[in-house]
């Protein structure tokens, strides 16, 4: 049969040896695979090779970069970990290996970052930051910080509340005069602390704090933020200087007035030429223009809240005593007219 | 103690969706969380603000999906979010370069969204995305923005028109295309418009004015666009509109069977109710009266002066930069708006002459513009010198067959058009082609042959003239038409329906048993006339496919009979009177003019049935009295009679049958299996036949049956042939013989 013929010469085929030939490549085996492959790009893990170690500063850099843009939160952490060390290490008188102007816009962000321990880091790190160079960067700092005070996670806000107290700590002054220092900043607290009002809201009551915040053991501490908050804001420093000094220099009172003015961008307040500011987005330069503000804007809010967190007793009770009498300090010779409209 | 209870969020931090599925269920309940996320996607927006390219959403909650979130519950809380949209667009309209490609396509998609919810107007959308689309450099945002710009009008149009918007957005492409004509960015006021004119959202003048200012634009797109808009425009609307027009029906029936049998689901439920309203809607539509669309050449405002512009401009222009496809679709945008309008664009015709080569490429486009271009109002002078051109170069002995086929049908195209542009010597040489060998120019000259026998059979040569044609000359019914000759009458056919209508009346009166006369009934048959108000009604069945040719072609024939129309016994007496007297003459002469306009038009209002029927009848007319006593009908006289004066004459056309480029095999062997059917497996046609019988479920025939019967049994039926009679054998004798002379069972009737 033809059938059979055709299977016998199948059957034979599979064992038959491969002739080899001069100039051709060898013949592939039946069960070979191709294992090459294509990639459009190529990853190399170790991305310079040279035989000098990188100088501290180069690897200062480095690291400041892995801190900021690397993916894994450990590398991140560590190296914050390394710049802090860093820092802490230094002599007394040496500069830092980079200036503020460069460290902060680049660590800023961390703020919001997802892993508790690199914001521990960050903070830690933060602390070790000359306190004079905070006050120019208050505003771009206070973005971030803002952010992560109405942050949807939880632990993300209580971290942003500790940036906001060593803010308060090293620069008050700039914290609340910068532009959308003041007014911004205290909607971030009603808000946080569910103060705020909605607009469209009706008269109803709503239950407070149905699911964001854990009210319980963060609420004492926003409270005692908003009073050092305030306190900066409002309070006026009692370092007054005595009259009989004044007669005395007669021709030269008030002379730091007329002086060269020693803060950068002294007439920020004008904004003479970025874009016009709303009233969240203006400068509060005095503590009149605060006060008014903060008693047209926030006051009633933020007694009533008082009222509740007295009622609370306990911690949040104290801490609300304690606003209560920032409160006072700070509102106590507000006239109360309101001569802007 | 008590289990303390986690709230949702709380579980899983950031978790935006959660909360966004909560709010749109409670609004109110979770109007502080939501207040706390719009700040949050404030202080994102500030930082954003702060350095647009630089600011990298990396953190476990995106800027992006901030947006997409307030976007998404921005219409629970108006007055909080009032300010939101008017971010979105200044954010979007001054960093849309810099922006990274998903962010900005997540604001584009919250604008759409925000519209939809109806927070912001479409005016507002599409002031926003236009200006964007013109400017943007990114191709992707640039499709992304077109469709959604298109979508947007198409829904804003959906349920009745929004004349303003369209008003405003028909403003702003025409100022897009007429600030700067020699940029680029007007290429998308001319696709925005030709989108929305094949979706019939726009069909009004202003529509068409955007793509005339295109088709005068500088710059080489924007004028193709424009033009190819004006030229084929319409028909794509026509194809779009069939097709959506036949979608698969689902058959409603079935589904509420189905739904009783098996289990009801509210899913199953649903499907139902959305077949049943789809049914309900597509018929609604079918029910729904055709919208009367004036075709984009039919509502230019200025035609003349369009025309005139297009020519001076893009193609007497020296200077302009238009290759010779684009000129070439000038052309054909110019010549069509001459012949449709019948305008005077003197210089046309002389430009026309330095093309009339065989050796200019595409020439016979040239040919195909040159006779649309033409009608009966240009003066024969300038025709003159381009038909003697086109015989001179194209039609000659030397030539090739193709391209003498090209030079006569031109030639025809021309004088279907202006008869009295040929003179009768170049005539008479011209139907001389008739005797040649090749088929194309044969039929080339035989066309112009027929043409002439129509229009002007006293340039012939009396021997070509025919029948018909001599016989009409001789009794004065076929009068030479002059220069600007108006013919006056009503609706071409109108008689011939009225006289159908008539039939029709008498056959239904017949089948009641009634006597033919109309009666006092009258008003009964008008109201089944308003049943069959649709084309597809039974009434016209017949209208597509088929047409009915009398057997005896000769109309003439009928004459005698009274239900003939009345137009032509006036006619034929008009003439019998002529040769009488002459005063007489004129009496009839008004007489006829008065019969001429038939009544039915001015008493009836015509349904589209019967205009459908109209057109049938007439179609059927000119097919008989053109073929005269020949039977045989080609596809392509057919094509030709059909074809009305307001369509496109193409290249095609004038190649006729003999193509310049010939085509290839491929092309040649789909032609020869066209109308064949699949052939799977090779197979006798009379096996193949069967198998089709079979599978139909139809009987054999008697012939089969016998062929399949048991040898044995037919045996006894074989022997009978010995038995026959006299008379018997002779009958099948005389049937050989008869069979033979028909030449075979069939007969060899086509050849």
């Amino acid at each position: 049969m033809g059938s059979s013929a055709r299977k016998k010469k199948e059957k034979k085929k599979d064992f038959q040896k491969v002739k080899l030939k001069v100039g051709k490549t060898k013949a592939k085996p039946d069960n070979f695979t191709d294992t090459s492959f294509k990639a459009k790009s190529i990853v190399v893990n170790q991305q310079s090779l040279s035989t000098s170690a990188p100088t501290s500063s180069a690897q200062f850099e480095h690291y400041l970069s892995l801190a900021s843009s690397s993916r894994s939160d450990t590398q991140r952490r560590d190296a914050l970990a390394y710049l802090t060390s860093r820092l802490s290490s230094r002599p007394v008188n040496e500069p830092l290996p980079l200036p503020t102007s460069i460290l902060l816009p680049k660590l800023a962000p961390l703020i919001l970052d997802g892993t508790a321990s690199v914001r521990t880091q960050l903070l830690k790190f933060l602390r070790l930051l000359p306190s004079s160079d905070i006050g120019d960067r208050a505003e771009a700092m206070l973005l971030y910080i803002r952010a992560g005070m109405t942050h949807l996670a939880v632990d993300i806000r209580t971290d942003a509340l500790s940036v906001m107290e060593w803010m308060l700590e090293v620069a008050p002054e700039d914290v609340v005069a910068c532009p959308g220092g003041w007014v911004k900043t205290l909607k971030c607290f009603m808000s946080m602390m569910g103060w705020a009002l909605s607009i469209g809201t009706t008269k109803w009551t709503a239950a407070t704090k149905v699911s964001f915040g854990k009210a319980g053991k963060t609420f004492p501490r926003q409270l005692m933020v908003l009073a050092q908050f305030l306190r900066a804001g409002l309070v006026e420093p009692h370092a007054l200087p005595p009259t009989a000094s004044r007669q005395a220099l007669f021709p030269l009172t008030d002379v730091n007035i007329h002086m060269i003015p020693t803060s950068s961008n002294a007439y920020a307040h004008l904004n003479l030429f970025g874009t016009p500011r709303d009233e969240e987005g203006e400068m509060y330069v005095d503590r009149e223009g605060r006060q008014r503000v903060f008693n047209k804007l926030f006051q009633t809010a933020v007694e009533k809240g008082i009222e509740n967190a007295k009622k609370e007793a306990g911690e949040p009770g104290r801490a609300g005593a304690v606003l209560a009498k920032v409160l006072k300090d700070g509102m106590g010779d507000f006239n109360g007219v309101d001569d802007t409209l | 103690m008590p289990k303390k209870r986690v709230g949702a969020l709380e579980k899983v931090d950031a978790d935006l969706p959660n909360l966004q599925y909560k709010i749109r269920r409670d609004p109110k309940s979770y109007s502080e969380d939501f207040l706390n996320q719009y700040g949050q996607y404030k202080s994102q927006r500030d930082i954003f603000m702060a350095s647009p390219s630089t600011a990298t959403s990396a953190g476990i909650v995106s800027f992006r999906d901030l947006i997409d979130f307030v976007a998404h519950v921005a219409d629970c809380f108006p007055e909080d979010t009032a300010e939101f949209p008017e971010d979105l667009k200044s954010i979007l309209t001054s960093y849309h370069a810099e922006l990274e490609s998903e962010l900005r396509e997540k604001i584009v998609g919250s604008l759409v969204l925000l519209r939809r919810k109806e927070i912001i107007d479409s005016a507002n959308l599409l002031n926003t995305l236009f200006p964007i689309l013109v400017a943007t450099p990114s191709k992707t945002l640039r499709s992304l923005l077109f469709s959604k710009i298109l979508s947007d009008l198409r829904t804003s149009n959906s349920k009745s028109t929004n004349h303003r918007l369209n008003r405003t957005m028909q403003t702003a492409l025409f100022n897009l295309l007429s600030s700067d004509k020699t940029s680029q960015k007007g290429i998308w006021a001319v696709k925005i418009t030709r989108e929305l004119w094949k979706r019939q959202i726009w069909t009004d003048a202003k529509a068409v004015e955007i793509m005339k200012e295109a088709s005068l634009a500088d710059n080489e797109k924007v004028i193709g666009g424009g033009v190819r808009f004006f030229l084929g425009g319409d028909k794509e609307r026509e194809e779009l509109d069939d097709e959506s027009s036949d979608e698969e029906i689902v058959d409603i029936g079935k589904l509420k069977h189905q739904h009783g049998i098996n289990k009801k689901t509210k899913k199953k439920t649903k499907t139902l109710e959305r077949a049943v309203e789809k049914v309900k809607k597509h018929e609604k539509k079918k029910k729904a009266p055709h919208p009367l669309n004036f075709s984009a050449l039919h509502l230019l405002h200025d035609p003349q002066g369009f025309a005139e512009q297009l020519f001076s401009k893009h193609l007497q222009n020296t200077k302009s930069k238009l290759n010779l496809d684009q000129k070439l679709l000038v052309l054909q945008l110019v010549s069509r708006l001459i012949g449709l309008h019948k305008l005077t664009v003197i210089s046309l015709y002389s430009y026309f002459i330095k093309y009339l080569t065989p050796r200019q490429p595409s020439v016979t486009s040239f040919l195909a513009s040159l006779a649309q271009a033409t009608h009966s109002l240009v003066p024969p002078d300038a025709l003159e010198p381009l038909v003697q051109k086109i015989a001179n170069e194209f039609v000659s002995e030397a030539s090739a067959s193709e391209v003498a086929s090209a030079g006569l049908n031109a030639i025809r195209e021309i004088c279907v058009r202006q008869p009295l542009a040929m003179n009768d010597t170049l005539l008479q040489d011209l139907v001389m082609y008739r005797k040649s060998k090749d088929k194309g120019t044969m039929m080339a000259a035989k066309g112009l042959l027929s043409l002439y026998r129509e229009v002007g059979a006293d340039m012939l040569k009396k021997r070509d003239r025919g029948k018909t044609a001599t016989m009409g000359l001789k009794s004065g019914s076929i009068k030479d038409r002059r220069f600007g000759e108006e013919e006056a009458g009503g609706i071409e056919g109108l008689e011939l329906l009225e006289e159908w209508k008539e039939n029709e009346r008498k056959r239904k009166r017949v089948e009641r048993g009634l006597p033919e006369e109309v009666g006092s009934d009258e008003e009964e048959d008008d109201e089944q006339d308003w049943d069959a108000w649709d084309v597809e009604s039974d009434a016209s069945s017949d209208s597509g496919g088929w047409i009915n040719v009398e057997s005896d072609g000769e109309i003439e024939i009928s004459d005698s009979e009274d239900d003939k129309p009345a137009v032509k016994k006036a006619k034929t007496q008009a003439s019998k009177s002529e040769a009488e007297a002459k005063d007489s003459n004129e009496k009839t002469e008004l007489e006829k003019e008065e019969q001429k306009i038939s009544k039915l038009a001015t008493t009836k209002i015509l349904t589209p049935a019967d205009l459908a029927k109209l057109q049938e009848l007439r179609l059927e007319a000119s097919l008989s009295k053109a073929m005269g006593g020949n039977k045989v009908q080609t596809a392509r006289q057919k094509e030709l009679l059909a074809r009305h004066a307001d369509d496109a004459l193409t290249a095609e056309q004038i190649e006729g049958f003999s193509k310049l480029r010939k085509s290839t095999k491929e092309e040649r062997v789909a032609l020869a299996r066209e109308g064949k059917g699949d052939r799977s497996e090779h197979k006798s046609t009379q096996a193949l036949r069967r198998d089709k019988k079979d599978s139909e479920g139809k009987s054999s025939t008697n012939k089969e049956k016998s062929r399949k019967k048991n040898f044995m049994m037919t045996l006894g039926k074989a022997k009978f042939k010995q038995k026959r009679s006299l008379v018997q054998t002779k009958r099948v004798l005389q049937g050989h013989v008869e069979r033979s002379k028909r030449g075979g069972k069939r007969g060899n009737i086509g050849m």
